[in-house]
């Protein structure tokens, strides 16, 4: 079921169980016009992924909790949904690029909402 | 001496003192005899033709022996017989002169024979006190010699009657006793010289000693002018004439200084064998030959034959070429070498880390003879090492995400405020407010915040705890993932109270109470937050940052319901949430 179609819109979904933390991104993205869907553990992301499949970036904490962690909740994203692009962010030590996803970028804790911006402008629509 | 035996010295020292060759003892006999003749002739004529010879011939038998003697005798018979022969006889001699002639010859004879005895009883005279001579100067340098030994012994040579009294002490003895007059100890119980397990030893010694067995002993006894030593001591029966004991022999010897040399080498044995470090030795073969207790416990070794060992088995098979090309040259070259390494159990396998340090051991002369090491157990300090980089690792990853919510909270403090001054102060204020909640959790090591204290440290800024500001409930112990977003959203509430609510004017009160109900991890906790006293509450047309903040943070901290109602009279927060997601519950 797995979607392969170039996806256009505004969506993006945030998986951060710190709060306060999800609460900022939020606010920033939607000050962007963006629709954010938010989820505080992979759990709750997988929930929201199958009920949204118009979702264009997926922001994920690698420490979440849940049944997965952030990185197999990105590897769940990336295989059910190819064109997705995926940010992984942690406070931990990083996650070197060959333990990623395809096409993954990681963002050690703190980083620059700017710059996830920027990057997800750049990124063709299509494929 | 007798002035008999003095004559028979000298008749002795002319007779057979100086024996006399053959050939003249005859000759001198011969001519002797025929001076007799001439004598006897021209003085006697042919009466008492015999007279003479027989002085003569005892004379000659007693100077020049038992031969000579004979000779004489027959020569005397035929000088004597030519004298009074007559031709015209048949058989030369009147039968009364063959009578006579034979009567000499057989007197004569016997005096030889008795002069012959003569002569022998003086000859086994002389021998028999020259033998006696003799004896008395062996005597004499074996007594010389007994005195030199035991005169130059150091060691104390005593001499003991049966029940143990001193008899003879040797004058190297008396020395080393220090004991000027051997008088003065004389018949004392040698015993009793012994103190504590010396004196039972010396009894036991002596006992022995008087059943023929011979004993020896180390043991402590003072000299005779009170100095302290030690004394190694050989106790021996001394056989009487009918093969019994009948005296003792005692011989002591100083050993206070080996002793004291063995007890400082004793020190040192002990300080390997009590040391808690791995302590042992090996040949330059690498075979080990020796072990401390703490060694044989640290690798399993406890009951091993380990002079099988080699160097090589303590370690694992990867380090053991460290050892042979960099360790052992190094103690070669540099004279030690220490450094991180892993010993194997003998029993388990498990690999243990250890501070090794090796040096070499040599002989007296300066040889190498093995090496020697003294290896530290090193689990400890290696689990204590990554306990420590796992602890850095957790801080840095805690920094990291504390600094996250300062960059969350900075850029949304930023984004509501009116202007940079309003933004600058309620972000000042908040960094506050969280400062403070970090105290709490490092101060309990990041692992828990006391929920009184929490609230106690974000509240004081705000008002007097106790007086305007009132605390209840029972002890509860916040996660630390929850205690940062609670000491905020206290802060967000106690702010807006000042400028709105309880705490805006001087007489408004605000209570922060808290309760669990039930147990366990389900139990229920719930926290109000009641203002009264304030001016009348109405509520707010736009809901800011704060506000935002302290209902839906405390909800997803809390993963429980969080509902503010903003009453004329007052505004009431409550928070419920489950105890288990928000506290540590101690069972």
């Amino acid at each position: 079921m797995g979607q392969s179609k170039p996806i256009g819109s505004n969506t993006i979904l945030i998986v951060e169980g710190e709060a306060l933390v999800r609460f900022d991104m939020t606010a920033f993205f939607e000050e962007r016009d963006w629709r954010v869907l938010e989820a505080e553990d992979a759990d709750q992301a997988m929930s929201v992924l199958d009920q949204h499949t118009d979702i264009r970036v997926v922001l994920i904490d690698a420490t979440v909790s849940g049944r997965m962690d952030g990185l197999k909740l990105a590897y769940y994203v990336r295989e059910r949904f190819p064109p997705t692009l995926l940010f992984i962010v942690s406070g931990q030590a990083p996650v070197p690029q060959e333990a990623l996803p395809q096409r993954a970028t990681f963002l050690p804790k703190p980083f620059d909402l700017y710059r996830v911006l920027r990057q997800i402008e750049q990124s063709p629509v299509t494929p | 001496m007798s002035v008999s035996t003095a004559l028979l010295n000298r008749l002795r020292d002319l007779t057979i003192a100086r024996p006399r060759p053959k050939p003249l003892r005859y000759g001198l006999t011969v001519l002797a005899i025929a001076v007799v003749a001439f004598v006897q002739v021209a003085l006697f004529g042919s009466s008492a033709p015999w007279f003479l010879y027989t002085p003569a011939v005892v004379l000659l038998a007693l100077f020049l022996g038992p031969g000579p003697g004979v000779l004489a005798t027959v020569l005397s018979a035929l000088g004597a017989g030519l004298v009074v022969a007559r031709t015209d006889l048949p058989l030369l001699l009147t039968p009364v002169h063959w009578g006579a002639s034979v009567i000499f010859l057989l007197t004569t004879l016997g005096l030889v024979v008795l002069v012959e005895a003569l002569r022998t009883a003086l000859l086994d005279a002389d021998r028999l006190r020259e033998q006696r001579e003799k004896a008395l100067v062996v005597t004499a340098e074996r007594e010389a010699f007994l005195l030199g030994v035991l005169g130059s012994s150091t060691d104390c040579i005593k001499v003991l009657d049966l029940d143990g009294k001193l008899t003879f002490m040797s004058e190297g003895g008396q020395q080393v006793m220090e004991i000027s007059d051997f008088n003065d100890v004389a018949g004392c119980s040698w015993p009793d010289f012994w103190q504590d397990a010396g004196n039972v030893e010396a009894k036991a010694a002596v006992e022995a000693a008087g059943r023929g067995e011979a004993r020896s002993f180390i043991g402590k006894a003072d000299t005779y002018r009170g100095t302290p030593k030690w004394w190694h001591v050989a106790v021996s029966p001394i056989a009487g004439p009918e093969g019994r004991p009948d005296r003792i022999l005692s011989v002591s010897r100083d050993i206070t200084e080996l002793r004291a040399s063995e007890e400082e080498r004793g020190r040192f044995v002990r300080l390997a064998e009590n040391s808690t470090d791995f302590v042992g030795m090996a040949r330059t073969d690498g075979s080990v030959f020796y072990m401390n207790d703490a060694a044989k416990r640290l690798v399993g070794l406890e009951d091993a034959d380990i002079t099988r060992l080699t160097i090589a088995d303590f370690f694992p098979p990867e380090q053991v070429e460290t050892i042979a090309r960099e360790v052992l040259p190094a103690v070669g070259r540099d004279g030690h070498w220490a450094g991180e390494l892993d010993f194997r159990h003998f029993r388990t396998g498990d690999l243990i880390p250890v501070l090794y340090s090796v040096f070499p051991i040599t002989d007296a002369d300066g040889t190498l003879i093995g090496y020697g090491t003294v290896t530290r157990d090193f689990r400890e300090r290696r689990r204590t090492e990554d306990d420590m980089r796992l602890m850095n690792g957790e801080l840095a990853h805690r920094l990291k995400n504390v600094l996250a919510v300062v960059q969350s909270i900075a850029s949304q403090t930023l984004r509501t405020a009116p202007d940079t001054e309003t933004a600058s102060h309620n972000l000042g204020a908040r960094l506050v407010a969280l400062g403070a909640a970090t105290d709490v959790l490092t101060g309990n090591s990041w692992r828990s915040a006391d929920l009184h204290e929490v609230a106690t440290r974000a509240l004081a800024p705000h008002g007097s705890i106790g007086e305007r500001i009132l605390l209840d409930g029972p002890a509860v112990t916040l996660k630390p993932e929850v205690t940062v977003a609670f000491a905020l959203a206290l802060h967000e509430l106690a702010t807006n109270a000042a400028k709105y609510g309880a705490l805006a004017n001087s007489t408004g009160t605000v209570a922060l109470e808290w309760s669990v109900m039930g147990q366990g991890n389900d139990a229920i906790l719930s926290i109000a937050w009641r203002e009264q006293g304030g001016p009348l509450v109405s509520p707010p047309t736009r809901k800011g940052f704060g506000s935002t903040l302290i209902e839906r943070s405390l909800r997803s901290y809390f993963r429980g319901k969080a509902a503010t109602d903003y009453r004329p009279e007052g505004l009431v927060f409550e928070l419920e949430a489950r105890l288990g997601d928000a506290a540590t519950v101690n069972e």
